[in-house]
């Protein structure tokens, strides 16, 4: 399973609006009442309940443990707690969690220049975990750090002045005193997401002296509750709590943590791990039980399993730079070739078919029925395409239940005239290859899940052709269009979601659909297993984060 | 009557003659080694019954595409998940409805009440109770395991039996070159099987695999794609050439110290001649002996590389791809991983017993095995 995290692209004022959003879709991160389901009340957090050793059944999804570099919910899910940006979310279950708060400022940012300066003054006593004062010109060296690095979220921060030169080492649009602990970030133009980007891991702080290089098997010095100890790539990571933290000093925004330490085996197998957790070898499984293990979790461990359903979209894109898919009529016929409830049938039933952009929980969220399962008619596009007999290579990883529909995938474009053959690699090089240009990849597998409820951060993120770049890019289809792009950009402006502005966007998915840059097929369902010493009432589904490790509490 | 011989004239075939006429008669043919060693063989019933084993496996797996498409009804690749079949005249999916449901079995919201969750099953086993059609049951893609089973045989069998032929071919050139010439020639040559030596053969299958899996091969004019059945069928016999080689080697050696090597070298034969007129003949034996019992090895290393992933590349099936895709299955389809690994065992079996029957025939105090 690759749970794939997407950028923070939303409007500062937009935070009424997330509440509206999560609770007006009932949406997963807010669900409440199904006996298995997440709960929906949004209190605090932390119980107080600390605990020895939290042990997780983890995949083999993290790409990196370096704030800079990670792109993942695996990586991301563990760092939450570990890396602290100036401004974070909230801690809580349902639409609450999607608050900005500060974190490591000790306010949200004051906003004038016509929104294009942002101030804020860091909490000042605060230590990394090895000891070293935190100091406000650290933010500048960690986004520095990104650009050097050629961190795949350096695009959040190309509205600042200056950031163009960052990787030279300086950037002038950053002024930070580390006397007062004043920090003063210039943009070109007001960019009503920014307090959302600077929540981004990415955008969290290390220490001055990190190298310019990955340094997940040598963690960085930490500002949150915890710290990782240790990591070993496929093998484990150890999380354990941050000497230097102080809660007291974060408002109640930050949780202690309950957990002393936390274990996380990381696992190959979905059974391996399943069974793990059964025997108590680990007190959480991250992975997705086996399809034909339900029947039987149900009847034994029915209390002990959480199902939720983050906002998500699974999806073939299809490189519109590439033939055959440089060619509306090839695409399309991938479009209808596919039968949407087959593909879900293959993650164990666990989701529902789309052919959307955006998934139902949101308000922008238009059902359409532009291609109906249709073999005939998909035999008829190839035809007519031109692109017959053509080879196809669809790409995928190996990890969970993807490659079972790159298989699917491959016996359709074979039957409607391709000559279609897959492409598995492994997991951990799987996206950082299909989004680099020289790859080529003509189609693959892709999933992508929220950060927060905003259609930015599904059009402009993964399909404005402005964005598109030559390594790192999400834009895996390579789809621009001129149309498409202006209209993102002029959506981009509105600063709330109207009920007309949410028609715009559901327009949008309809005229983006119709070019078939992708084949999207799923909204997926997810299930948390814990094993049976695990104090469910203190489980956090977070809207974006998804599980918190930090809080959840033993029996 | 056969005149007697005088001591000048007497041959072999004189006395021949001699103890035939004591005989009454009867002529006393010549036997060539070869038919001495295949009237030892015939004589091994065992062998020989499982040398059948190994025609019936492979004749079954050459009718994979019959099978497929007269009995089954279907591709190798061909996904059937949403379809139904009548098995015993009643209709059944070939893979369950599942998920998140209610009681009417229709998917639930994460938010819905009473719902449950609901295992996806591949069908079961038919036995032929469905015409023909799923066999041995279906995947989680709903394919057919018997024809994939049969298909991928014919890969396991094709790689296990090219592979070996390439080793053994490279193996033998190699035994020859250093056995005969030795010095610089024998020891770059050793050198080289003891760098193989220093790799345990399956982490170095996965490491060549798992490379060539991803990027191909381009050398020269030489190109393979990336899930080519030809990169695994490579890599097996390449690392596995030291292991045949080596001791072929040292029986050179032998060999090139014996009166019949001096006496070619004495009427002026040439290296090529006295390495594949003298030697080679002389080496056969063990080279046939290693060839059958590689195969067996060969189809035990492509099942495991194909199950880490290093191996064939799916969707191609091999009985090394099928272990693995059953592997998440095993709880309540156990049958998906086991009909390959029994394939194998099979295969593996049968070569093995009629290739240690072939090793008595040809040279009953030979010592040859597959080491490593």
């Amino acid at each position: 399973m690759i749970r794939r995290r997407s950028w923070l692209v939303a409007p500062a004022a937009f935070a009424a609006v997330l509440a509206m959003v999560a609770a007006g879709c009932g949406g997963s991160s807010s669900s409440s009442s199904g006996n298995n389901s997440s709960t929906a009340s949004s209190g605090s957090s932390s119980s107080g309940k600390t605990f020895a050793n939290f042990r997780l059944a983890y995949d083999t999804g993290i790409d990196y443990l370096d704030p800079a570099l990670s792109y993942t919910v695996e990586g991301w899910g563990i760092m939450w707690n570990v890396y602290l940006p100036l401004l974070g979310y909230k801690h809580v279950n349902g639409p609450d969690g999607a608050t900005i708060v500060p974190y490591l400022a000790q306010d949200l940012p004051k906003v004038t220049n016509g929104g294009k300066t942002y101030t804020m003054t860091l909490r000042s006593g605060l230590k990394y975990s090895d000891g070293t004062p935190v100091k406000a010109s650290d933010f500048k060296s960690s986004i520095v750090r990104d650009f050097k690095v050629d961190s795949p979220g350096v695009g959040f921060f190309g509205g600042i002045v200056g950031s163009d030169n960052a990787k030279s080492g300086d950037i002038s649009g950053i002024t930070t005193d580390d006397k007062t602990g004043k920090i003063t970030i210039n943009l070109t133009s007001p960019q009503g997401d920014f307090e959302n980007i600077l929540a981004t891991t990415f955008a969290a702080l290390v220490p001055p002296n990190s190298p310019d290089k990955d340094m997940s098997s040598k963690p960085l010095p930490s500002t949150g509750p915890y710290m990782i100890k240790s990591y070993k790539a496929n093998k484990q990571a150890i999380v354990v709590r941050n000497p230097n933290f102080d809660v007291s000093m974060f408002d109640g925004n930050v949780p202690k943590g309950n957990p002393d330490r936390m274990t996380i085996d990381i696992l190959g197998d979905p059974g391996v791990a399943l069974q793990r957790v059964i025997n108590g070898q680990d007190d959480y499984d991250f992975q997705q039980p086996p399809p034909d293990r339900l029947s039987s979790i149900q009847s034994k461990y029915a209390n002990q399993i959480k199902v939720y359903t983050p906002a998500n979209t699974y999806y073939f894109f299809m490189n519109n730079k590439v033939p055959p898919f440089d060619n509306l009529k090839a695409r399309q016929a991938v479009e209808y070739a596919i039968d949407r409830t087959a593909l879900v049938r293959v993650y164990g039933g666990l989701g529902q078919p789309t052919e959307n952009i955006l998934p139902p929980t949101y308000p922008s969220y238009k059902k359409h029925d532009l291609y109906p399962f249709n073999l005939a008619k998909a035999k008829q596009l190839v035809a007519a395409s031109g692109d017959k007999g053509m080879s196809v290579t669809v790409w995928n990883h190996d990890r969970g239940n993807d490659p079972k529909a790159t298989a699917y995938l491959v016996d359709q474009l074979n039957k409607i005239g391709f000559k279609a053959k897959e492409k598995i690699i492994n997991s951990a090089v799987y996206w950082t290859t299909v989004g680099n240009q020289a790859t080529k990849a003509q189609i693959g597998f892709a999933d992508w899940f929220q950060d927060y409820p905003h259609p930015l951060d599904w059009f402009d993120v993964l399909l404005n052709g402005d964005r598109i770049t030559q390594t790192h890019n999400n834009n895996y289809a390579n789809f621009d269009d001129s149309t498409v792009n202006a209209q993102i950009e002029s959506l981009k402006k509105q600063p709330s979601l109207t009920s007309s502005v949410n028609a715009d966007w559901a327009k949008l998915d309809n005229t983006v659909m119709q070019q078939a840059p992708w084949a999207p097929f799923m909204n997926r369902q997810f299930i948390d297993f814990f094993n049976s010493d695990i104090d469910l009432s203190c489980y956090v589904q977070h809207v974006l984060y998804q599980f918190d490790f930090a809080t959840i509490c033993h029996k | 009557m056969v005149q007697q011989a005088t001591e000048s004239e007497f041959t072999l075939d004189t006395a021949a003659e001699l103890a035939a006429a004591e005989r009454g008669g009867a002529p006393i043919v010549g036997r060539s080694p070869w038919f001495l060693a295949w009237r030892r063989l015939r004589r091994n019933k065992i062998s020989l019954a499982f040398f059948v084993l190994f025609i019936v496996i492979l004749v079954a797996c050459l009718l994979a595409p019959v099978y497929a498409h007269h009995v089954a009804h279907t591709g190798q690749n061909t996904n059937h998940i949403l379809d139904t079949v009548k098995v015993n005249g009643k209709t059944t999916p070939v893979t369950s409805n599942g998920g998140y449901l209610n009681k009417q079995g229709k998917p639930c919201q994460t938010t819905d009440t009473d719902c449950k969750l609901v295992a996806v099953l591949p069908i079961a086993p038919t036995w032929f109770n469905a015409g023909g059609k799923f066999v041995l049951g279906a995947d989680a893609n709903g394919r057919d395991i018997a024809v994939r089973m049969l298909y991928g045989g014919l890969v396991s069998l094709r790689v296990g039996i090219i592979s070996s032929a390439i080793c053994v071919f490279f193996a033998v050139l190699l035994a020859l070159l250093a056995g005969y010439f030795g010095g610089w020639i024998d020891f770059i040559i050793t050198r080289f099987f003891d760098l193989f030596y220093a790799f345990p053969v399956v982490l170095l299958g996965i490491a060549l695999g798992a490379a060539l899996a991803i990027k191909g091969i381009s050398w020269g004019p030489i190109h393979l794609a990336s899930g080519d059945v030809w990169i695994p069928t490579l890599v097996i016999s390449y690392v596995l050439i030291p292991y045949v080689g080596r001791p072929l080697r040292g029986q050179v050696l032998s060999l090139r110290e014996k009166e019949f090597i001096e006496a070619a070298i004495a009427q002026g034969a040439s290296p090529l001649r006295i390495m594949f007129s003298e030697l080679l003949p002389n080496i056969m034996s063990s080279v046939l002996v290693f060839f059958t019992l590689i195969i067996a090895n060969n189809i035990v290393l492509e099942a495991a590389l194909s199950f880490l992933g290093a191996g064939v590349q799916p969707p191609t099936p091999s009985w090394g791809t099928l272990i693995s895709d059953g592997q998440t299955l095993i709880v309540t389809r156990p049958w998906l991983s086991l009909a390959p690994g029994i394939a194998i065992v099979l295969t593996v079996l049968s070569l093995n017993v009629f290739g240690d029957g072939l090793r008595d025939a040809l040279d009953p105090r030979a010592k040859v095995r597959v080491e490593h």
